[in-house]
């Protein structure tokens, strides 16, 4: 199972790479699925409110007012339809295609195991908004589709044996039926918009929105597909007459047929075995997947400057109040049932600097497991083992890859857990401790395994973010690579970090700073 | 490293991709076609709701039972809920179409009991024999037969209502 997981995995990673050659990196749609998704309820949602206002709920005019709108001489009813029929559609698509890519890289696990479980519900809102949309058009679509669920839920010990009784002839439906079901339609994507809300609670920064050229142009995309494309009407619902043949929307409908072909129990079985195997995947943490320790505060070096704070991807860190005797007004607090042990937060501590001089450093804030003055020490130790022309350090990103094969004589590979768990000091700290060059590769740029490494690392390069990489520090021999497992593509980047570096004489490196210079 | 695309080609393979977008959704909203029915077939649907007879008749109770009871439950007729279950037959051209023994819905099987079917049928002329027997003995109480002609697609709809004498047949 992890081998597939793995497998499938690489599959996301070359699809994704494939996308960044079209669109821009950040412009990737493969990446925007779920705010794709949300982008399209909200056409939906909002066309919706459009389309009720002309909608005519009862027997006699729900038909007519589906008619009257494909039929607009000026297209705009045309329009109408389509955007909220195809938004909806689009709106299952993208949420799906959003679950298998998330499921595929392992995102139930650990902390995300709360998001995950709250995507589920998602998925039957969002699957009885759409059906129950399709009923309100009333026309062969909407009878065959309303007496199939109601044959399906007959199937269910609730006492509702007789659901499709009220489908067998027109004199036993009446308009309160459209005024029900319009009620259920309205009612359910407004819970799904909570319920996203909810989705998104235990994420810092949640990506609600796409970039804005995305949403322009899916929404271009709708638009342009419900006017060459357009949405239409059936013939009008008749419960004495069953079409033989019937196009369907499959993104809802197609449970209909899979009842017609099992039976109603063992589709009941079957969605509530699904709908359960999706909840328990959390528990499955996989042989390679030990919780590593969560983040641990060190009050004698926090200064409670609240960086950790603005820099964890799962709102783990928060502030509170001094608990110590020392002047700073608050501390940071480490919510371990959250953290998920990336070392962002270590990264963003500005007591994380290697040009202390305690021997044995401990910064604000730190990982259990993977220490800062562990990693000045392999650093060290591993710029005394180079020998060659040019040096080079590659701090790697384990998220993206083992990228260990690389080390040869003159280059120095130290995996962390997640780039930006690298504070930029000690790129400064390894160039001047003789390192010729620094080179940095983690998850392809937009796919940090933690959400926001990527993001944040970059805006820390470039002196947009705390802590910056000082503006003194080179930025030649500095070389960033989003290049996922691609391991020629770290080979590369070390290749031309290599050819683009001066010479320079080991007896120019300068010698460490002293704490009290740095800060 | 991959070397970037020409912007012209990059531009092209976005309209490629939400041109492959908007043909997924277009295709699937409606297609493929299902068929959920042969070109020469009909559809039957049975569906009723009915109460059957009360099981057991009511009895006097006897002295010595009524003592047995708690004060407040010492009623001296003793008249038992459960119904009978209701059994159905329909038989389409002499031969059987459908069977089926439902039991009343409740805890104390005392509501009525419910039976909806779908059954696709051969369209064309056609002979129904219904039957139900709701008494405890199973004895048949209500039959009624009928001759019709369905054209294909068309339904046909077999109710039963006590006040209307029995079985229903209705066309669509």
């Amino acid at each position: 199972m992890e081998t597939m997981l793995k497998s499938l995995r690489r599959a996301d990673e070359a699809l994704s790479a494939a996308f960044d050659r079209a669109f821009a990196p950040t412009h990737n749609p493969w990446r925007h699925l779920g705010s794709l998704a949300f982008v399209c309820l909200l056409t939906a949602v909002v066309s919706g409110i459009v389309a009720y206002a002309l909608y005519d709920t009862s027997v006699a005019g729900a038909y007519a007012s589906g008619l009257r709108l494909q039929n607009d001489a000026l297209l705009l009813g045309r329009l109408l339809r389509g955007v909220h029929r195809y938004g909806a559609d689009a709106f299952m698509l993208l949420t799906l295609a959003h679950l298998l890519r998330e499921a595929v890289r392992g995102h139930f696990r650990g902390v995300r195991w709360y998001s995950w479980l709250t995507g589920i519900p998602l998925l039957w809102l969002l699957w009885l908004a759409g059906i129950t949309g399709l009923w309100l058009l009333w026309d062969e679509r909407a009878i065959f589709s309303v007496t199939a669920m109601a044959e399906w839920l007959q199937a269910l010990p609730l006492g509702a044996d007789l659901l499709a009784r009220n489908f067998l002839t027109p004199a036993a439906l009446n308009d309160r039926f459209f005024s029900l079901i319009i009620f259920v339609h309205i009612g359910l994507p407004l819970l799904l918009l909570a319920a996203t809300w909810v989705h998104v609670q235990r994420v810092a920064l949640p990506r609600i929105w796409p970039p804005r050229a995305l949403t322009i142009e899916t929404l271009a995309m709708l638009a342009l597909l419900a006017l060459v494309w357009p949405a239409t009407s059936l013939g009008p619902a008749d419960t004495g007459h069953v079409v033989a043949q019937l196009s369907l929307d499959w993104f809802y409908l197609w449970p209909h047929p899979l009842v017609n072909a099992l039976s109603a129990q063992v589709v009941w079985w079957l969605a509530a075995a699904l709908t359960l195997a999706l909840a328990a995947l959390p528990l499955w943490r996989g042989p390679t997947q030990a919780r590593r320790a969560a983040a641990r505060v060190d009050l004698a070096n926090c200064n409670g400057c609240a960086r950790c704070v603005a820099d964890c991807p799962f709102g783990a860190v928060v502030m509170m109040p001094r608990t110590d005797q020392r002047r700073h007004p608050a501390q940071a607090w480490v919510n371990a049932d959250l953290c998920a042990a990336c070392g962002i937060c270590v990264g963003s501590c500005p007591s994380a600097t290697p040009f202390r001089q305690i021997e044995d450093m401990v910064s604000g804030i730190e990982m259990p497991d993977a220490p800062m003055a562990a990693l000045r020490r392999e650093l060290r130790e591993q710029l005394a083992s180079l020998s060659g022309a040019s040096k080079l350090v590659l701090f790697s990103c384990r998220q993206a890859a083992d990228f260990a094969k690389l080390a040869k004589p003159e280059t120095a590979v130290i995996a962390l857990e997640c780039a930006a768990m690298l504070p930029p000091s000690f790129i400064e700290y390894a160039l001047r401790l003789g390192a010729d060059g620094v080179a940095i590769t983690g998850c392809r740029e937009g796919d940090c395994e933690f959400r926001l490494g990527d993001r944040w690392l970059q805006q820390r390069l470039a002196g947009q973010r705390e802590p910056r990489l000082r503006a003194s520090v080179d930025q030649q021999p500095i070389e960033v690579q989003w290049c996922g497992s691609d391991m020629l593509g770290a080979e590369a980047a070390l290749a031309q970090l290599r050819s683009r570096l001066r010479p320079r004489p080991t007896s120019s490196h300068p010698a460490p700073l002293k704490e009290s210079e740095h800060d | 490293m991959v070397k970037p695309l020409p912007m012209a080609l990059r531009y092209a393979l976005q309209a490629l991709a939400y041109l492959g977008f908007a043909v997924v959704i277009g295709y699937f909203s409606t297609g493929p076609a299902y068929r959920q029915l042969g070109d020469n077939e009909a559809v039957l649907k049975l569906s009723f709701s009915h109460s059957g007879q009360l099981k057991f008749a009511c009895h006097e109770r006897a002295a010595a039972e009524l003592a047995k009871l708690q004060p407040n439950m010492r009623n001296k007729m003793d008249c038992p809920r459960e119904r009978a279950l209701v059994r159905v037959e329909l038989d389409m051209d002499g031969l059987p179409l459908y069977r089926v023994s439902t039991a009343p819905l409740g805890l104390q099987k005392d509501g009525a009991a419910t039976v909806y079917r779908r059954l696709s049928i051969p369209a064309g002329a056609h002979h129904f024999s219904a039957r139900l027997a709701d008494g405890p003995d199973g004895a048949i109480n209500y039959a009624k037969e009928i001759r019709v002609d369905l054209r294909p697609g068309q339904v046909i709809i077999v109710d039963f209502l006590t006040g209307s004498g029995g079985f229903v047949f209705t066309r669509g």
